[in-house]
């Protein structure tokens, strides 16, 4: 998978790299407006991690630039703006998703792996995981072959899970992910302890490998036995 | 206590008239009184007079009682002894009234064919009395006249005169400083109201660049801080993926992650504050609070077992509001997390949701003791410095229901916290 990601600022492009990187992604950086044009106009990407704000042109311009190319590049906003109009301009645009800066990495893993799933697959949207397979679509989850009885939280937890696997996964970012829009309220992270001991228990009662380690004082991570 | 400009001022005329009454009523009276003494002495002398000039010389002696009984203002009498002129109060008793009547009256010695008489005039004194009365009658009418003419007249005055005043004022109290409408004054005739207005709009328009600059610095630092907190956020991530992270290290990079998730909350919520400042929220839609809240009530209920905390939900009303769906969800879920967050720690927590069709109702158990309704609602007041929450959440709150012109109340009884918001 090739991503290209348009930050100006090198620390935290120089991270989004490195994480990126360990999957089988090939994560290309530029830090200005026009190295990012002549990016796109050479090669297609899966994705494209687009800062809006650029030391020399507004990211904007870039998906007026991708349109007119008639690129179909799956494009990610990762902004500090966040207003509504900059959210209703960016998807006018064909921008696939608003992620506002600061996020997780691992929120940012999961969004291009939905968004290149979103655009490869058509629909067809099956996530396997050794005995695991998750159909997206229509939320079901069957462990060796047997639907298990699963919420819709605990679906979105365990793709988040199997998405970042064998990263450490932080309460913090977890209990970001899972609440969303609230997350900006909340100051107490324990429900994801609850969620977790759920989860594990499901997959362990339908003879599931414990792929859930618990990582001493940081979080969790999950993990192939 | 204060008062009304212009009862005041009336207030201020009807001591001075009544003060003025006070005094010069019984002055007038009693000069009055003494001129028409002085009159009737005069009058009387003048009887006098008249009758030594023309009768005392054709008058004998046999005919004094034939005078006597002509005459009934004057009379000759025996002499009673008198050497000169005597003038006094007396009284004789009226046939017709059946009264004693007051009289003033001149006694005076005189000869009549050499010998010596007294000659007596009288005038009746009721008239002066009733004269008095009506004079007294008069005045009060005036003085009734004049009060009610300065009353009439200073109310229309004043009314017209501070009317720019009453503008003004009403303007000042419409004022806010965070919409958008400025005071518009309008020039006046009166040199004063121009001052008073060009100062006040100097103030304010002092007050509104403070104000403006104050925001924007929130909103300009808080944006700013933005991208060295998603750098930090960043390496954190990477730091605890490195495998080569020992325990010890894990503990501190454990309050490193929840200390930048607070600022990162911190931070977020100050912008979110001073979106609203901005007014970026103006999209209004008509929706119901009921569905609202059941729409949000898995995830609270989620939080709340946390804690063992049970919610209760009386939801009689549908509450249909027309607002921006979205900031009528951050009230309501803030108000929700803060019954939650500042509930009691181990189980008997309870948080009780009732809705009718204007009033959300959130009540919780928690402190023992009242909150201070005054710094309540201002940012960073905590009532526990050790508490997780950041000290925006009842801001925010408030912010949102300011903007709406929702009533929003707190109120402490039987250990329970009561938040209110009428739509």
């Amino acid at each position: 998978m090739k991503l290209l990601l348009i930050e100006d600022e090198a620390e935290l492009a120089k991270s989004i790299q490195e994480y990126l990187n360990v999957n089988d992604f090939v994560c290309e950086w530029v830090s200005n407006f026009s190295e990012a044009i002549n990016k796109i106009s050479i090669y297609n990407y899966d994705c494209i991690l687009l800062d809006l704000m650029l030391p020399d042109g507004n990211g904007f311009d870039i998906l007026t630039e991708l349109k007119k190319q008639n690129k179909t590049d799956g494009v990610i906003i990762i902004s500090a703006k966040e207003t509504l109009e900059s959210r209703i301009e960016g998807f006018n645009l064909g921008a696939d998703d608003y992620l506002t800066k600061p996020f997780h990495l691992s929120e940012l893993l999961v969004r291009i792996q939905a968004l290149i799933r979103r655009k490869q697959f058509n629909g067809n949207n099956k996530i396997v995981f050794n005995e695991i397979e998750i159909d997206i679509l229509s939320k079901v989850v069957t462990v060796n072959d047997e639907i298990i009885d699963i919420t819709k939280k605990e679906i979105d937890l365990l793709l988040y899970l199997i998405g970042n696997q064998k990263r450490v996964l932080s309460k913090a970012a977890i209990a970001e992910h899972l609440s969303g829009d609230m997350a900006d309220m909340l100051d107490n992270h324990d429900f994801v302890y609850a969620h977790i001991k759920n989860l594990k228990k499901k997959l362990r009662n339908s003879q599931c490998g414990d792929y859930i380690k618990t990582v001493y004082g940081l979080g969790y991570k999950w993990q192939n036995e | 206590m204060s008062k009304k400009l212009l009862h005041k001022t009336q207030q201020v005329y009807l001591v001075f008239s009544v003060a003025i009454f006070i005094v010069v009523a019984p002055l007038f009276y009693f000069f009055s009184q003494k001129f028409y003494i002085e009159n009737t002495d005069e009058t009387l002398i003048l009887y006098k007079t008249e009758f030594i000039q023309n009768s005392i010389s054709k008058l004998k002696e046999n005919d004094i009682a034939v005078w006597n009984s002509y005459n009934t203002r004057t009379q000759i009498q025996e002499s009673i002894g008198l050497k000169t002129d005597s003038l006094f109060y007396t009284t004789y008793f009226n046939q017709v009234e059946q009264e004693n009547e007051p009289y003033r009256e001149l006694n005076s010695p005189i000869r009549i064919q050499g010998k010596l008489y007294t000659f007596s005039a009288r005038v009746n004194l009721v008239e002066s009395e009733d004269l008095m009365t009506s004079i007294a009658l008069l005045f009060f009418i005036l003085i009734l006249l004049m009060l009610l003419g300065l009353f009439i007249i200073t109310k229309k005055l004043s009314l017209s005169l501070w009317k720019p005043f009453y503008k003004t004022l009403r303007q000042i109290e419409d004022f806010e400083i965070n919409k958008k409408s400025q005071p518009q004054f309008s020039a006046t005739k009166i040199e004063e109201f121009n001052r008073l207005n060009k100062s006040i709009e100097n103030l304010i328009q002092k007050n509104i660049v403070i104000y403006e600059n104050q925001r924007e610095f929130v909103e300009n630092a808080a944006h700013e801080l933005q991208t060295p907190i998603a750098v930090f956020k960043a390496k954190i991530d990477t730091l605890i993926n490195r495998s080569d992270v020992t325990q010890g290290q894990s503990g501190i990079l454990s309050s490193i992650i929840k200390s930048i998730a607070r600022l990162d909350r911190l931070n977020k919520n100050l912008l979110f504050l001073s979106k609203i400042d901005k007014n970026q929220f103006s999209e209004t839609h008509t929706f119901s609070i009921k569905e609202l809240i059941e729409n949000q009530l898995d995830f609270f209920t989620e939080q709340a077992k946390q804690k063992n905390i049970k919610i209760k939900t009386n939801l009689k009303g549908v509450c249909s509001i027309n607002s921006n769906i979205g900031l009528t969800e951050i009230l309501i879920s803030n108000l929700f997390l803060n019954a939650i967050r500042h509930n009691v720690k181990n189980g008997e927590g309870e948080v009780n949701i009732s809705l009718s069709e204007q009033k959300l109702e959130i009540t919780n158990t928690g402190s023992l003791e009242e909150l201070s309704q005054k710094k309540l609602f201002n940012r960073f007041s905590k009532s526990n410095s050790s508490e997780q929450g950041n000290g925006l959440g009842l801001a925010i709150i408030k912010k949102i229901a300011d903007l709406n012109n929702w009533e929003i109340s707190y109120s402490f009884s039987d250990n329970l916290h009561f938040f209110s918001v009428r739509f």
